[in-house]
């Protein structure tokens, strides 16, 4: 029976009034791989951003083999054995893997790097745990998979015990996450830890000793690997309480307005690409598409909004092959896009409320005269004031800058925007982030209202309960592809779940 | 045109361009670290007034023109803290503070010289710094004067550059230093200071700005007149991004503008009637081609001109 | 709100003018000056005849064209530093077309060559414009390398080809600018300028294309989700901007020097971009400010006549104000102390309610 060696002991992490981790408890054993698994928001990278030294808990201890410590800074881990590879990659591009594994350390008193000294180190660590790579490349000019392996590489030079892996293989294709396995075990064996972060199912059941599932901030239950399998997980991870609605679900019998046929866009990417698919939004309906972010929503969304151009297939809008994809000409065909950054996509942060409301419609009759050489500031104002009481966009004037509002009446802005140009479709990503009960009411609300009018809805949401409230059919995106499209009405629920962690049976 | 084709004339044009091209050198170099750090400098012109009014100054009133190089160096370090704080604390933008910086500090120089001179046309002589002759070196044929009969800052500035090339590729700060310009939030969670590697650099670019300026009246000539910058500061600019970043790099493209220099100066002498100013295009004209040449992926430290915030816990 | 916003924003250049006459006062005190003597002989030199009144308006004319161009284009999130060079080219297009053989005379020859000007301007801003959408060349050194460029070429025209007479300059152009009164330099450049301040405000606040230009200037991104063709409107500010100072190149040629020579429009493209930054970017902020700066050129030489004091000084309170301007938008602009400023603009106005 393996000791425990990390122990992090009702751990609370609060921003603000909002609880980012509420009471989580979780203990590591030497030598074992223990997954973390959760949704999106569910509290796992603050976690760990603790336990590496980018965060202060709120409360909570943490102890290291029995012993307590604060973990006050990077270095600190750093000097605890705790390394992390991050999703988004620590490294240099222009600098070579040697020069990325040996920046900041002082393993000997000289000034000069002694290359050929520290390469053999080096070269002898990366033999050791199976990690191949080509030391003197710079790291552009080597695949993502060696990129992962530089970073782990990085971490055990430093000496780590615990190794914390996030989401490691959503940037590896299928081959290199057999290497990433066969490097787990090798680091196993020499008594490493490894937290591993992950949604895929297939994985984490492939891999993991045992599994801690979190869930809205609190850790749900640790489970051992032989306690489980895809369905328990899947409900764990979901909550199993049946979602009541409200609405009533309408399946749209009436034309397509738009038909993606056999879509590719960067392909390669099982992350940020879109591979073959094919979908059609039909008028006066609510497409949802659920998944776990980072599966080409953001891909999907931009193609629905013509930000970006697919690599191979076609687009059809109203049975008109679309030629030209620029967000411009989409807009005019009367495409409406609630974006997934409101404040990098969507506002204009130093413009007033007023501004940004009109942002599509500054040389429209209503708001100018001779389009667009006289902009009618009173038409301006009171459009802003109407929007304002509409939509109860809560700020003091319509006249403050819009960066200045909190982010659910920023979302309130560009809501009433969309909508008010009565669009034909409206791209809604992740249109509730950030809102209180109230707010999202309204804005449900709306998107049905929206429904009924004959507009066709695409809403793209992690949060899988928005989701199946809504929605009068439902699409799963995992890696890329379709894996699935199901009814809205009266949805199985576990199997639409499962296929957001791409097991589909 | 036989005139150029004799050696005397040949060795003269060398000589000088070695000399023309030693302010260059120094303040690219200065404008090299404050870049590879990040830090994107356009006050060099500012810089170098101020140090060239503060060597010559010391210079003048201690007599000794190589305190006044080093005093040259402490007023740029000065003028370059402004810029500093500035950038690193306050998060300005690094261009427009450089505007600030060469607006400032050359009006500065110009009021304490008058306000010490007086306003006259003649110019105030200090001592001429004497050129320093390496024994047997400078006795080779033709490249013994050339290469071995200079001041000692001609000789520092020429090894400066294999000290940084010594520094940015071999050494272990060098490659922290770097990666600070590269992407300073990685070298923040490897346990590198960026805040300090940033001010550091601030402090050379400010020494290395305001020696080069200082050389200008010490060594150079040994008075001090507004507009001896004349606009040096900008071409070290350009030749940072013509030298891509890198030591070797600068060097030539210092000698290449310090080359053209010289030339047109002497074509001017020889043939009064021919315009020279098409000649002294050359340095701007080939700056413009090589960065459309080489576009935008070797344009320098990745983080290059973008303020860095430590992140909150 | 706005109101509170913009009442900050115009503090910040008055307080850096004060701020900058106060620690020149103190210059001028350690140097054994007198302050006060010295501010009234400037005073006095800038508005003490009516010669002296129409000479700050000769040297602001200038002055209002390179910080419009600059100010027009940093709205639009574009570094124009080519201001000078493009200043330049437009007044040696007119000095082309109203120094050589043809037949145009009085004003229709005014209006070609201010035309000319004005494009050669706007064609010269263009370049670094076109580089940066094609190729993402940084503009800045771009714009700055060609205002060596054409300075020179200046340099070589009124050298050689152009050259009239011993001394290197050109012919004096065969049309002026008329003057406004008997007396001071004073000529129709000047209302020129200030028109176009005006428009341009007009233009950059209540048009749909200066509404866009300024999102551009903004939030690139945003700008682009929502259709708004960001690549066409970056060049077209680079394109306005250099137009605008090759006008003022042209203005200048016509109303006051009448030649080119060397020296022809020395240091006003980066005044000009000093002005701008001060003036926060406002149209008609820039027009005061070029005003300022314009008295305190003016005022300076009877100032050194009066006292012994170097105009110097003038230039050190001159840099001093866009020192204290830029680091006070830059604090103005961190976090913390935007809470301090909302805090205060939101207590405001609920006591206004």
């Amino acid at each position: 029976m393996s000791q425990d060696i990390l122990k992090m002991e009702n751990i609370t992490k609060m921003f603000g009034d909002f609880y980012a981790n509420k009471n989580i408890n979780l203990t590591i054993r030497e030598g074992e791989v223990h997954t973390l698994l959760g949704e999106n928001g569910a509290g796992k990278s603050t976690l760990m951003n603790i336990l590496v030294g980018l965060y202060h808990q709120t409360s909570g201890e943490i102890y290291l083999r029995g012993e307590h410590v604060q973990i006050s800074s990077p270095r600190k881990a750093v000097k605890y054995g705790i390394g992390m590879v991050h999703q988004h990659f620590m490294l240099v591009e222009d600098m070579t893997v040697f020069e990325n594994i040996i920046l900041g350390t002082k393993h000997d008193k000289s000034i000069f790097i002694n290359r050929d000294k520290l390469k053999k180190e080096i070269l002898g660590l990366a033999d050791r745990y199976g990690l191949k790579i080509e030391i003197d490349k710079t790291i552009t000019e080597i695949p993502v998979g060696a990129q992962q392996r530089v970073e782990i590489l990085k971490a055990l030079y430093r000496g780590a015990e615990i190794l914390i892996l996030d989401e490691p293989t959503a940037v590896l294709t299928d081959v290199e996450v057999v290497g990433l396995f066969e490097i787990i075990r090798k680091l196993q064996s020499e008594k490493k830890s490894v937290v591993f972060i992950s949604h895929k199912m297939r994985e984490v059941l492939e891999i993991s000793d045992r599994i801690t599932i979190l869930r809205s901030g609190e850790s749900v239950k640790t489970l051992d690997k032989s306690e489980v399998d895809a369905h328990i997980l899947a409900s764990l991870m979901i909550g199993s309480e049946l979602v009541t609605s409200d609405y009533e679900k309408v399946e749209s019998q009436q034309d397509d307005l738009v038909n993606i046929t056999n879509v590719s866009y960067n392909e390669q990417s099982k992350h940020n690409g879109l591979n073959q698919i094919s979908l059609n939004l039909k008028k006066g309906e609510i497409l949802g598409i659920a998944g776990v972010d980072g599966n080409g929503q953001s891909q999907l969304a931009q193609l629905f909004t013509g930000v970006i151009a697919p690599d191979k297939g076609d687009v059809y809008c109203q049975a008109i092959k679309v030629e030209k994809f620029k967000p411009q000409l989409f807009i005019e065909k009367g495409i409406a896009h609630i974006p997934e950054d409101r404040n990098k996509m969507g506002l204009i942060g130093n413009m007033s409320v007023k501004e940004n409301l009109i942002l599509k419609a500054t040389e429209t009759d209503h708001m100018s005269s001779a389009k667009g050489l006289f902009l009618n500031r009173k038409a301006i104002k009171e459009h802003a004031k109407e929007m304002q009481e509409r939509f109860d966009i809560r700020c003091s004037s319509v006249e403050q800058e819009s960066r200045n509002l909190s982010g659910g009446n920023q979302q309130k802005i560009v809501l009433a925007r969309e909508l008010n140009m009565n669009p034909n479709v409206l791209v809604a990503v992740h249109p509730t982030r950030g809102l209180d009960i109230g707010a999202t009411r309204f804005v449900h609300d709306k998107m049905i209202e929206a429904r009924d009018s004959g507009c066709g809805v695409v809403l793209i949401s992690a949060d899988i309960d928005e989701v199946l409230k809504l929605s009068s059919r439902i699409a799963v995106m995992f890696e890329g592809k379709i894996v699935g499209v199901y009814s809205g009405i009266n949805p199985n629920i576990q199997e639409i779940s499962m296929a957001m962690t791409g097991k589909v049976d | 045109m036989e005139n150029i084709m004799n050696l005397p004339f040949l060795q003269e044009l060398l000589l000088s361009t070695m000399r023309m091209a030693t302010p260059l050198l120094i303040v690219a170099l200065a404008e090299l670290y404050s870049e590879k750090a990040g830090l994107v400098n356009i006050g060099l012109d500012g810089m170098m007034a101020f140090g060239a009014l503060v060597g010559f100054l010391t210079s003048y009133i201690t007599g000794n023109p190589y305190l006044g190089i080093l005093a040259g160096g402490l007023g740029g370090i000065m003028v370059n803290m402004i810029y500093a704080v500035a950038t690193i604390q306050l998060g300005a933008q690094q261009i427009v503070f450089g505007m600030a910086i060469n607006l400032f500090a050359p009006a500065l120089a110009s009021f304490i010289y008058k306000a010490y001179f007086g306003i006259s046309s003649t110019l105030a002589q200090a001592t001429l710094m004497e050129p320093m002759a390496i024994p047997l070196l400078s006795e080779i044929p033709f490249i013994g004067k050339i290469l071995f009969h200079h001041t000692i800052i001609v000789y520092i500035a020429y090894l400066l550059v294999p000290i940084s090339y010594i520094f940015f590729e071999k050494t272990k700060a060098g490659l922290n230093f770097k990666a600070v310009g590269e992407f300073p939030k990685a070298a923040e969670s490897l346990g590198i200071n960026v805040y300090r590697q940033k001010y550091l650099a601030c402090i050379i670019c400010g020494l290395l700005a305001g020696i080069g300026g200082a050389y200008l009246t010490t060594a150079y000539v040994s008075t001090y007149s507004d507009g001896i910058v004349s606009g040096r500061g900008f071409i070290a600019l350009s030749a940072v991004v013509f030298g891509r970043w890198m030591p070797t790099g600068v060097l030539f493209a210092a000698l290449l503008f310090g080359f053209a220099d010289s030339i047109q100066l002497r074509l001017q002498i020889i043939n009064p009637e021919t315009p020279y100013q098409l000649l002294a295009m050359i340095p701007y004209l080939s700056t413009l081609f090589a960065l459309a040449f080489f576009g935008i992926k070797k344009s320098g430290p990745k983080a290059n001109g973008q303020p860095y915030f430590k992140e909150e816990r | 709100m706005n109101f509170k916003n913009n009442l900050i924003k115009a503090l910040i250049p008055i307080i850096s003018i004060l701020l900058a006459l106060l620690t020149g006062a103190l210059l001028i005190t350690i140097i054994g000056g007198n302050p006060v003597e010295a501010y009234e002989y400037l005073l006095r030199g800038a508005f003490g005849s009516k010669n002296n009144i129409g000479e700050t308006f000769v040297k602001a004319t200038p002055l209002i064209f390179t910080s419009l161009a600059a100010a027009f284009a940093y709205k639009c999130g574009v570094f124009n530093l080519g201001g000078q060079g493009q200043f330049v080219m437009g007044a040696v297009a007119s000095a082309l077309i109203a120094t050589t053989n043809n037949s145009l005379e009085g004003l229709p020859l005014i209006i070609v060559s201010l035309t000319a000007g004005t494009i050669a301007g706007g064609l010269w801003g263009m370049i670094p414009g076109i580089l940066k959408i094609t190729r993402g060349l940084n503009e800045l050194i771009v714009s700055i390398m060609l205002n060596y460029v054409a300075i020179l070429f200046m340099g070589y025209l009124y050298t050689a080809p152009l050259r009239n007479g011993s001394v290197p300059q050109t012919a004096a152009v065969r049309a002026n600018l008329s003057r406004l009164m008997d007396g001071p330099r004073t000529h129709t450049g000047i209302i020129i300028a200030v028109v176009l301040a005006f428009g341009i405000h007009y233009f950059m606040f209540h048009t749909a294309a200066g509404f866009k230009l300024r999102a551009v200037g903004m939030n690139q991104i945003a700008s682009f989700y929502n259709g708004f063709p960001v690549k066409r409107l970056m060049l077209i500010s680079f394109i306005v901007s250099g137009a605008i100072a090759g006008l003022g190149g042209s203005i200048e040629l016509h109303g006051t020097q009448n030649r080119l020579m060397s020296g022809f429009g020395d240091g006003y493209g980066f005044d000009g971009v000093a002005i701008a930054l001060i003036a926060q970017l406002n149209p008609i902020g820039s027009l005061i400010v070029a005003y300022l700066f314009a008295v305190l050129r003016t005022g300076a030489t009877t100032m050194q006549v009066g006292t012994g004091l170097p105009t110097a000084v003038i230039d050190i309170i001159q840099a001093l104000i866009i020192v204290f301007a830029v680091a006070g938008s830059a604090l103005t602009n961190m976090p913390k102390i935007k809470q301090v400023i909302l805090k205060f603009s939101l207590a405001s106005k609920k006591e206004e309610d």
